[in-house]
């Protein structure tokens, strides 16, 4: 959370001679991070980010008990001057002026007091001024008294008019879900239930409590007797609640953070001066104090050596006391065994050995610590992973002109299979499925480029998720990719020459598919294994998509080596005139098993039915004869014939 | 006297005729290479000209003159036919060559920003002996949040920010997530190795609710975890000073500052040292360093949800957004994220 802290405030507390400038970067380096400085009239106002853990540094007086630790390891003087009270009020679990009932669950500890006659009036010049700096805007006294409580110490307050608590009766519980309550700014909620309110005498409910007072007991130009009220609440309660109703207050961002149920004591006390002070009001005796689990500060022990070994450095006992002291921790050694008690404030985030050890590193400086990489064994590569294969595959494809692309995981209802996973809490419904194909967005991809001109491939390697039953999804590695304004030809011999180089031995087999057009897609297999897929979609591209596994298992990492033939090849195209729709793949894989001497067929060139192959006659030992080449030509015409129907052309 | 005037009548002669017949030469010549040749074969310095005047010397003295000046104009009508005929070749005979014409490209292919940085990222850390894994993006509740010290009620785990998938509860395991950020490998790792040492890298898909200018609901981030003997904060800082000064540059360092994580204790932010102003503190950057994201030492509570003994090992852990920190060393200011995840031709193209 980021708060705002006036400087002029600060120095209420932090009694120092550091510049804004050795300030910020001490806080920064061993506390909180100071964002920004922002000078104004004759202040400073800083921009802080408090973690979440650290709600005790949510204040001016939080921030002053920071520094004033942090700032000595810096060379630099500093000592916290406490927040002092005057107020004399004792504590007590019953008081005549208030009948509280409360759910301990709820609120860990309850106070309020009744601060008789005031007199509503504008508040004075430093408290205005201190206020605005940290963005509030002052209303009168009553109201400015909260805010400023809260900004000081990081405690919200809340003040009824207590006249209009019915019967002087409070009932602190759960609410139930549908209740109805106005709060302060006039907005009615209808609570969803578990939410902490409070009802008076006459069961109406006066207080959305932790977030924000209701309407009907709201202090107003005509209150005379306020009711000012100090509470802890369960943090899970108000911050379910303050989502829910999209009703997130200062007060609520505090309390849903844990507040130490301690800091009601110095809240209250700071409350009632402020009271005395500028409203010239009479407090009761005595303050309710419901208080049913007092604070017990915890010990934690740790070793020396667990400071040394954490930090790679050695630190003298003296050295880890200070910085604990100076935090608040009250520290005691026991040979090499520390004792820390742990301060009330800091009961919220510190309980290990190594939130100790945090504190004296953090004091001590993590910009002081040494830096080394570490020794030790180096472990050992995870067997049999893709990573290699596939960047192998990208560099391929990318170096014959395909472009890579990052494609979102989620996609529509109409893009999935029955059973895909659903997102329960999609962004929208475009994208409320776990995707089961890449296919669907390249569809969406070749359609938001249909303005090029250009033939264009793009490609993909990434998960699909098939759901299974009672487990995670059988989370599949694919590659698949579009190419548009691309001929078949052209498209499938990318695909050939990627096989090629990833040394594998694939079958294309001509089959139909669905979302496919009729004849034009081929299966991939690996025997009898399918391993991917080819062909022309009905919506116009021709896609193709590989499953990463079944390709690595099909392919080799290193070419195999054949001997180089020591006796040339005869080379001759023959053309070859087919009957219509003869398959011409079918055509090569046959001539390849013609005879052991042809060793090579590929296709040339093609007009209409008409085929022209070049062939390659070879022999391991010798060099054919003409008569030899001229029995194998025979040959091949025979099968083709045979075969296909085929036909020389002459 | 007759003597004479036929010794210069016949140097005349031989003069006219070798004249003659490097003019035809220097005609019928086809290359300047030629030329060349031709003019080394009359006016080298054993060319037929030169060797003619060599001559003169020979000739009685009153006509030595008029010889003279004879071969002078030979020879200047040589050399000007030269010249001329070269020219020729220079301007037309030649065959016309146009070597300023733009070549003409192989189609040009593109890696996405996204993996070249997961590469560069990757061989970094692998030559410390990182080792490279791969976890699940479909995740159990457990291994993205329970197991990482991140409490039931904690907003990180509300279905605003996480992705959840409409699948019955696990009873172990919890619900079904979309991880949102890659420390869900940690403690996969750890049962995965199950005795330290433990270098991690992951490098994966995350998954948060959020789409606006920088932010899309998908993207990356790599996770180191190292768990051995002995690590401490020392090991986190030389680590992450050796990715800074080898993916950013060797003049760059990192510092830690304080920050809060459920899964490690202590837990910091990393900041780098600005790689304009380097160090000094300009508009880039905040009084000279940049935040570059968060790291810590692993929560005892995560070590032993991944059964190994916190009192026997300790470690550290980190995990930055892979766009970020890669915009960051290329300096590139994409002004809105999405753009990243969109299949734009356009955009891709530029990378």
């Amino acid at each position: 959370m980021d708060i705002l802290i006036s400087d002029n405030w600060l120095k209420d507390f932090l009694k120092t001679e550091a510049t804004t400038e050795k300030l910020v970067k001490s806080l920064s380096l061993s506390g909180p991070s100071v964002e920004q400085v922002e000078k104004i009239k004759d202040d400073h106002v800083y921009h802080i980010e408090v973690t979440t853990n650290r709600v005790d540094t949510a204040s001016v007086y939080g921030i002053a008990r920071e520094a004033a630790a942090i700032l000595p390891g810096y060379g630099i003087l500093a000592k916290l001057a406490p927040l002092k009270t005057k107020s004399k009020q004792s504590f007590s679990p019953r008081v005549k002026y208030l009948d509280v009932k409360i759910d301990p669950k709820l609120c860990q500890r309850f106070t309020a007091i009744l601060i008789k006659d005031v007199k509503i009036k504008p508040s004075p010049e430093y408290i205005k001024k201190r206020l605005v700096a940290v963005g509030e805007r002052p209303i009168n006294n009553i109201v400015d008294i909260s805010n400023y409580v809260m900004h000081e110490i990081g405690q919200p307050v809340h003040t009824f008019d207590y006249d209009k608590i019915q019967g002087a009766k409070m009932n602190l519980r759960a609410s139930k879900k549908g209740e109805k309550l106005t709060t302060l700014d006039g907005k009615t909620h209808e609570l969803p239930g578990n939410d902490i309110v409070i009802e008076d005498g006459d069961g109406k409910l006066i207080d959305l409590a932790g977030i924000m007072g209701g309407k009907n007991s709201a202090v107003d130009s005509k209150t005379k007797n306020v009711l000012l009220f100090v509470q802890t609440y369960n943090p899970v309660n108000i911050r379910k609640t303050y989502m829910k109703l999209a009703q997130r207050t200062e007060a609520a961002i505090l309390f849903e953070k844990g507040l130490d149920s301690e800091l009601v004591t110095l809240g209250i006390k700071r409350g009632i001066d402020l009271f005395v002070e500028l409203t010239e009001g009479k407090p009761e005796k005595s303050i309710l104090d419901i208080y049913p689990q007092t604070y017990k500060a915890k010990k934690i022990t740790i070793e020396l050596s667990f400071i040394e070994t954490r930090l790679g450095i050695q630190l003298t006992k003296k050295v880890i006391s200070k910085y604990l002291n100076l935090l608040g921790f009250e520290t005691a050694w026991k040979g090499n065994k520390l004792e820390a008690l742990v301060p009330s404030f800091r009961s919220g985030d510190v309980f290990l050995a190594e939130d100790i050890l945090e504190e004296v590193a953090r004091l001590y400086g993590y910009h002081n610590l040494p830096s080394e990489i570490m020794t030790g064994q180096i472990p050992s590569l995870l067997p049999n992973t893709s990573f290699k294969f596939e960047e192998n595959i990208k560099n391929l494809l990318s170096g014959w002109g395909g472009i890579e692309v990052y494609t979102l995981s989620m996609v529509s209802e109409k893009d999935i299979k029955p059973g895909a996973l659903k997102v329960k809490n999609p962004l929208g419904k475009d994208t409320s499925y776990m995707r089961t194909s890449l296919r669907p967005s390249f569809i969406r991809a070749a359609k938001d480029n249909a303005g090029e001109k250009d033939p264009f491939h793009i490609f993909e390697i990434a998960n699909i998720y098939p759901p299974r039953k009672n487990m995670l999804p059988d989370e599949k590695m694919m590659l698949a990719g579009v190419f548009v304004n691309t001929t078949y030809r052209k498209a499938k011999g990318v695909i050939e020459a990627l096989l090629e180089k990833l040394n594998t031995k694939i079958k294309f087999v001509v089959e139909d598919g669905e979302g496919f057009s009729a004849s034009k897609r081929i299966t991939l297999k690996a025997g009898s294994k399918i391993i991917g897929q080819l062909g022309t979609l009905d919506v116009g591209p021709i896609y193709y998509e590989f499953d990463i596994n079944n390709l690595k298992e099909a392919s080799t990492e290193t070419a195999s080596y054949v001997p180089i033939p020591k006796y040339p090849a005869q080379i001759e195209d023959l053309t070859l005139i087919f009957p219509p729709k003869t398959k011409v793949g079918d055509v090569i894989n046959s001539l390849e098993t013609v005879h052991d001497n042809l060793a090579r067929a590929e296709l040339r060139d093609t007009y209409k039915d008409t085929f022209t192959f070049r062939l390659w006659y070879q022999h391991p030992e010798r060099t054919l004869e003409n008569s030899e080449v001229e029995t194998i030509r025979e040959k091949v015409v025979k099968e083709v014939k045979e075969k296909f129907g085929a036909r020389t052309k002459n | 006297m007759q003597k004479d005037t036929i010794k210069t009548n016949k140097f005349t002669s031989v003069l006219l005729d070798v004249k003659n017949e490097a003019l035809a030469q220097i005609v019928d010549a086809s290359s300047i290479k030629e030329l060349e040749e031709l003019k080394i074969a009359y006016l080298g310095r054993n060319g037929k000209l030169t060797n003619l005047i060599k001559n003169i010397q020979n000739l009685p003295d009153n006509e030595k003159r008029q010889a003279g000046t004879l071969i002078n104009e030979s020879k200047n009508t040589v050399l000007d036919a030269l010249s001329t005929q070269k020219n020729t070749y220079k301007e037309t005979a030649r065959d016309w060559f146009n070597a300023s014409i733009p070549g003409e490209k192989p189609s040009v292919g593109h890696l996405h920003l996204v993996t070249q940085a997961i590469r560069e990222i990757t061989e970094t850390f692998e030559k410390i002996g990182f080792v490279k894994v791969r976890y699940p993006e479909v995740e159990w509740d457990w291994y993205a949040f329970e197991a990482l010290n991140i409490p039931e009620n904690h907003p990180a785990r509300d279905d605003w920010e996480t992705f959840f998938i409409d699948t019955p509860t696990h009873p172990k395991n919890g619900s079904m997530v979309l991880t949102p950020h890659t420390s869900n490998g940690q403690v996969r790792e750890m049962l995965r190795v199950k005795k330290p040492p433990i270098r991690m890298l992951n490098i994966a898909k995350n998954y948060r609710r959020q789409s606006d200018v920088s932010h899309y609901p998908m993207f990356h981030q790599f996770e180191g975890l190292v768990v051995d003997e002995g690590i401490s904060i020392t090991h986190l800082k030389g680590t992450l000073d050796y990715f800074a000064r080898n993916f950013f540059g060797e003049d760059r360092v990192t510092r830690l500052r304080p920050h809060h994580f459920q899964f490690t204790e202590p837990s910091f932010e990393v900041d780098i040292s600005c790689g304009v102003c380097k160090g000094k503190g300009c508009k880039l950057c905040k009084e000279g360093w940049l935040e570059l994201g968060g790291a810590g030492m692993v929560h005892p509570t995560v070590l032993r949800n991944g059964k190994i003994d916190p009192n026997k090992y300790t470690g550290f852990a980190f995990g930055w957004g892979v766009e970020r920190t890669y915009m960051m060393k290329a300096g590139l200011d994409i002004g809105d994220i999405r753009l990243l995840y969109s299949t734009d031709l356009k955009f891709l193209k530029q990378f």
